[in-house]
């Protein structure tokens, strides 16, 4: 019965791909029964879900489409449990949410999306290098970026704090609505920085854990000096130059941050930013969104901003999410319609309002929603959370090595485990050769 | 249910025939034997035996789970320095908490022995608590008052003038934290059953000893461990086994962290398996518990087949 | 009943060992003795109950007095509002159906199916039953953590030959939560049911009695406390349980509790402490309860199964 069904909305749907021509090929009003399952992020910020819920209502509606929404947390990495069971068992979802690396990992069990990424790239502009680099797998789109749950990582610092203690106006660095003005804003001003906050008993907050807030930001300073740790070859370069001279930088900014930053996970940073005791953090805007519902004080104190320029450039972290349509998925003609429907500027908007800014689209043309401006207090705090004048690079730890071995990077917190074990102690020579010997057996296929 | 309600009513009916021969007997009673373990069997066949051996067969692929790759997976972690560090603290994890455990267990038993029997039941249901609580919610507990910004640990030891201590971020510390939540966790269940053991061990024992003039250690040393040797071992050997997989506390805890320092075995499968991707790997690391804990259980199996013999 | 009576005779009539044999005047060994008992057991306590109570207080504080990191010892503003958003919560109260469905399903099976093999396995001796025994204890070295997976793919394929969709059902429990529990509670029970003098059963298989009838009506009345504590066992087991619901169920309305708390209650970056620690503290609560009405059952069976086992 199902089967009969499914097989007349793929007729359907290719008819209506034709007659629809050089338009929106899968925006239609078929009106098709069936059944679509999706496991989307579970969102961070309060009522977001409920908007992304409202958003696929109205597809469904439009379409006669039932939608059946989990929201799937990434605490305790439940989210990639789910998509590593699911994969195995070649059931679950439609459509499930993918972090970083999860459309390359799970590649040969995703359905192909060149087709909406074409259409979409047309209607929203291009897509940066980062996810061009997440979301290809040998020259195919595997996987659409989401808005939902896609963050950027820059600092957000205290106005207060790093004024008295640094002499440094965050505010007058990047004002609110107009370009910065932040070339002295380099990594010798941040180490220096960093070193004053915490002589004053208020450290930077960077942690130098395993998980990927911890990982993202040691990744951003990695590639902020050029240290590449293997290379798009696959060659490995963990004893160059460039690896020593920020594992130096690290080191002493490492030892100015708090004592248990190894230990720290997603929450550490923003709990420590919130109980007032850190300078500056590097995280989305949640860490100020909680200040905002339980330390007013505080958040009025928050401002957001880029992350300072080093020798190779000025690299900033971000970490985009995906949604990937499983190849066996039941319904994927409905489930790339469904993906189409959420990527439109509209819901977009409405997306990254729901996050209070959190969410951060990939694509070109979608950077300029009023939700970042708007935000308060302070006004104007989250204006440069989305980078609006380009002036950072975006960047994923472990990039740019081959996307099996990068992951390896990321997921094993190589690099901030790097720096812990020489922030401990050990010889810079031993550390290197046992990262060497680490990235050695990342490549395994 | 059904399987007994049809063999009581059947049972019923062969026992109201005249008397059948011993041979008959004798069949009948394996059969009812057979049909009694059968769910057991099928439960333990289907959802244990099949899916290890399952599990045996993944550890043997390669990570695209596409070739066969033999004891490849194995020799690979044997040359991996993060490896044997996980085998070295599975091995401390385990064998501290559970020394740890069995010491605290018999310890508090004998100082709810100690007092007298009116107040030993409030004591005692006191002392449970930590073992009734899912270990997943009180681990939660434990983190919180770790917790790097709000610790209520460090809040008490600044206010008594001591440096606060990095539980979670310093290898050492982490170490010690995880087998401290362990220990807070595993020792009620040692204690409980320990105080059951203290309170069968005959009074006479101690009446005579006390005649003799033995005293506290004397009578300790003598009488309650000989005692006790049964039990002490069939707790220890089960304690080693459960904290030998365990997963939830490390995993809540520390996730593995500072730098692999406290990840075991099962963490360390987890994070290369579902996290890495790389389930024949995360299936080998996995398997590596199975030898280390079945040469453990066959020395203890020996001791209590021994014991048993004797008594 | 019974065993109750049975308890409390021996608690009043045993002593412990360093009490004084003769009924004499209070030696100053003794005093001392009890003093020192009372002191370590008072420190062992609140080693034990730090963190249940650093749960409660924080359960009763507000996210905004957590967060103004003020004494965390104390409460300065006590609300009981945690309590009300999750109890008045749908979800939340589905997680604790759920649990309590599938605890009780548990438990009664397990009972079944382990009382009925530890008989056999006591009493009557047939081919392969010490292989059996053997095994059962080997299911011990077989961690769950290894066969979450395969069992996953299994599970995968059962829905594929049969079209029973198993995975991300609550009931998906019901399979797999006997494996942790029926070993450990077949191993109480086989050491319980081999402490019951084989003159009794002996006797009454003379008599005439079937099997079954031994069973019903011998082994499982004499046993009882050890029952008890089996199925105590049983339900700690499942009602605690984390890493299969974690993996085999994901829908927010096929949770149970602990694996509700921790993916529903803790969102990363916006954590709520006051709501995660009063979850925790409800979760805990039913098996506490239990375990309060039922501990002298439970200590009575065990040292019957203990100390002859």
């Amino acid at each position: 019965m199902t089967k009969a069904k499914l097989s007349r909305r793929q007729v359907l749907a290719t008819t209506a791909a034709t007659a629809a021509a050089l338009a929106m090929p899968y925006v239609r009003g078929a009106h098709a029964a069936g059944k679509v399952t999706v496991g989307f992020w579970d969102h961070w910020v309060p009522g977001a879900n409920d908007t992304m819920t409202k958003i696929c209502q109205q597809w469904a509606d439009k379409n006669k489409i039932e939608v059946q929404i989990d929201y799937i947390t990434s605490q305790g990495q439940k989210n990639l449990l789910t998509a590593a069971a699911e994969m195995q068992a070649r059931s679950g979802h439609d459509i499930l949410a993918l972090p970083t690396w999860q459309p390359n990992d799970k590649a040969a069990a995703l359905e192909p999306v060149d087709d909406i990424m074409g259409e979409l790239i047309k209607q929203n502009g291009d897509v940066n290098d980062t996810v061009k680099y997440l979301g290809r797998k040998e020259g195919h789109w595997i996987a659409v970026p989401a808005t939902t749950g896609s963050q950027f990582k820059g600092p957000c610092s205290r106005i207060d704090l790093l004024k008295k203690h640094a002499g440094i106006d965050v505010q007058a660095m990047y004002p609110a609505g107009a370009e910065p003005k932040a070339d002295g804003w380099d990594m010798e001003t941040f180490v220096t920085a960093a070193e004053k906050c915490a002589a004053a008993g208020n450290p930077f907050g960077i942690g130098l854990g395993v998980t990927s807030d911890s990982v993202d930001g040691v990744g951003a300073f990695f590639s902020s000096f050029g240290a590449n740790l293997v290379d798009e070859k696959g060659d490995l370069h963990a004893k160059s130059d460039n690896v020593r001279q920020v594992m130096e930088y690290m080191k002493r900014l490492g030892s100015v941050l708090p004592k248990d930053a190894a230990a720290w996970d997603d929450a550490s940073n923003n709990k420590f930013l919130v109980s007032g005791q850190g300078a500056m953090i590097l995280n989305p805007p949640s860490a100020w969104a909680v200040a905002k519902r339980d330390v007013p004080a505080i958040a009025e104190q928050c401002w957001t901003h880029g992350m300072p320029k080093g020798p190779a450039g000025r690299y900033g972290p971000y970490l985009p999410y995906f949604w990937g349509i499983w190849e066996f998925g039941s319904n994927k003609t409905a489930a790339k319609d469904l993906l189409v429907h959420l990527s439109a500027p509209d819901n977009v908007g409405k997306l990254v309002a729901a996050s209070g800014g959190y969410d951060l689209p990939s694509f070109a043309k979608l950077t300029k929603f009023d939700t970042w401006a708007e935000e308060a207090p302070p006004k104007g705090t989250l204006f440069h959370y989305p980078d609006p004048y380009l002036q950072q690079i975006k960047s994923i730890a472990g990039a740019p090595a081959p996307a099996n071995i990068a992951f390896q990077i990321y997921n094993q917190a190589l690099q901030t485990k790097m720096v812990v074990r020489y922030l401990q102690g050990e010889k810079l020579e031993s550390v290197l050769s046992w990262a060497e010997s680490e990235l050695e057996g990342y490549s395994r296929t | 249910m059904v399987d007994t309600a049809t063999k009581t009513g059947g049972y019923a009916d062969a026992a109201a025939r005249p008397r059948s021969s011993l041979k008959r007997l004798m069949q009948r009673k394996s059969t009812i034997a057979f049909l009694l373990t059968l769910p057991l069997i099928l439960i333990i066949a289907s959802l244990v035996v099949y899916p290890a051996f399952y599990a045996v067969h993944l550890a043997t692929l390669s990570k695209s789970m596409t070739k066969f790759v033999g004891f490849g997976n194995f020799l690979f972690l044997f040359k991996r320095e993060t490896f044997w560090m996980v085998v070295q603290q599975s091995c401390v994890f385990a064998i501290s908490a559970v020394v740890f455990k069995a010491l605290i267990g018999f310890f508090v038993a004998h100082f709810i022995h100690a007092i007298p029997t009116k107040g030993q039941r409030k004591w005692r249901g006191m002392l449970l608590v930590p073992w009734v609580i899912p270990p997943a919610m009180s681990t939660l507990a434990w983190f919180w008052l770790f917790d790097p910004s709000y610790s209520a640990i460090n809040w008490l030891l600044v206010h008594m003038g001591i440096d606060p201590v990095p539980f979670l971020g310093n290898p050492y510390w982490a170490r010690f934290s995880v087998i401290l939540v362990n220990v807070w966790f595993g020792a009620p269940f040692f204690m409980i059953m320990y105080l059951a053991a203290l309170k069968s061990v005959p009074d006479q024992l101690y009446e005579a000893a006390a005649i003799d003039g033995a005293n506290w250690w004397q009578r300790l040393w003598y009488i309650t461990l000989p005692m006790m040797r049964n039990i002490i071992s069939i707790t220890v050997m089960f304690s080693l086994i459960v904290t030998f997989a365990n997963f939830d506390i490390v995993r809540v805890l520390t996730a593995g962290g500072p730098i692999d320092s406290t990840h075991v075995f099962a963490t360390y499968s987890f994070l290369l398996g579902i996290q890495g991707g790389d389930i024949p790997l995360g299936a080998a690391v996995s398997l590596f518990m199975v030898p280390i804990l079945g040469i453990s259980a066959v020395f203890i199996l020996r001791d209590i087949t021994k014991r048993g013999n004797e008594a | 009943m019974t065993a109750t009576a049975t308890f409390d005779k021996n608690g009043s009539d045993r002593g412990g060992p360093t009490r004084p044999v003769h009924q004499g005047s209070m030696s100053r060994d003794r005093r001392r003795a009890l003093f020192w008992s009372y002191f370590f057991l008072m420190l062992f306590v609140i080693f034990f109950l730090t963190p249940p109570v650093y749960m409660f207080i924080t359960s009763l504080k507000s996210s905004t007095e957590i967060a103004g990191a003020r004494n965390p010892w104390w409460v300065f503003d006590p609300t009981l509002m945690n309590y009300q958003t999750l109890l008045t919560s749908t979800e939340f109260l589905t997680f604790i159906l759920n649990s309590a469905m599938v605890s009780v399903i548990v438990v009664s099976v397990t009972m079944i199916v382990s009382v009925m093999a530890a008989f056999a396995l006591s009493r009557m001796r047939f081919w392969g039953s010490a292989t059996l025994a053997t095994g059962i204890f080997l299911c011990y070295l077989i961690p769950e953590t290894l066969l979450f997976i395969p069992l996953f793919k299994m599970f995968a394929v059962v829905h594929q030959f049969t079209g029973i969709q198993l995975l991300n059902k609550w009931y998906v429990l019901l399979l797999v939560y006997p494996t942790l529990t029926v070993p450990f509670c077949t191993w109480i029970m086989i050491g319980y049911f081999a402490s019951i003098p084989k003159e009794l059963d002996e006797a009454a298989l003379i008599d005439g009695a079937t099997y079954m009838q031994t069973l019903t009506k011998i082994f499982i009345p004499v046993a009882l406390p050890g029952i008890i504590a089996a199925t105590i066992f049983a339900f700690t087991v499942s009602w605690a349980q984390f890493l299969y619901p974690l993996a085999f169920t994901t829908s927010t309305d096929q949770l149970v509790l602990p694996v509700g708390i921790v993916t529903t209650l803790i969102k990363g970056d916006v954590y709520n402490w006051g709501q995660i620690m009063t979850g925790a503290l409800i979760a805990a609560a039913p098996p506490l309860v239990i375990y309060a009405f039922l501990m002298d059952y439970y200590i009575a069976g065990l040292t019957a199964g203990a100390t002859k086992g």
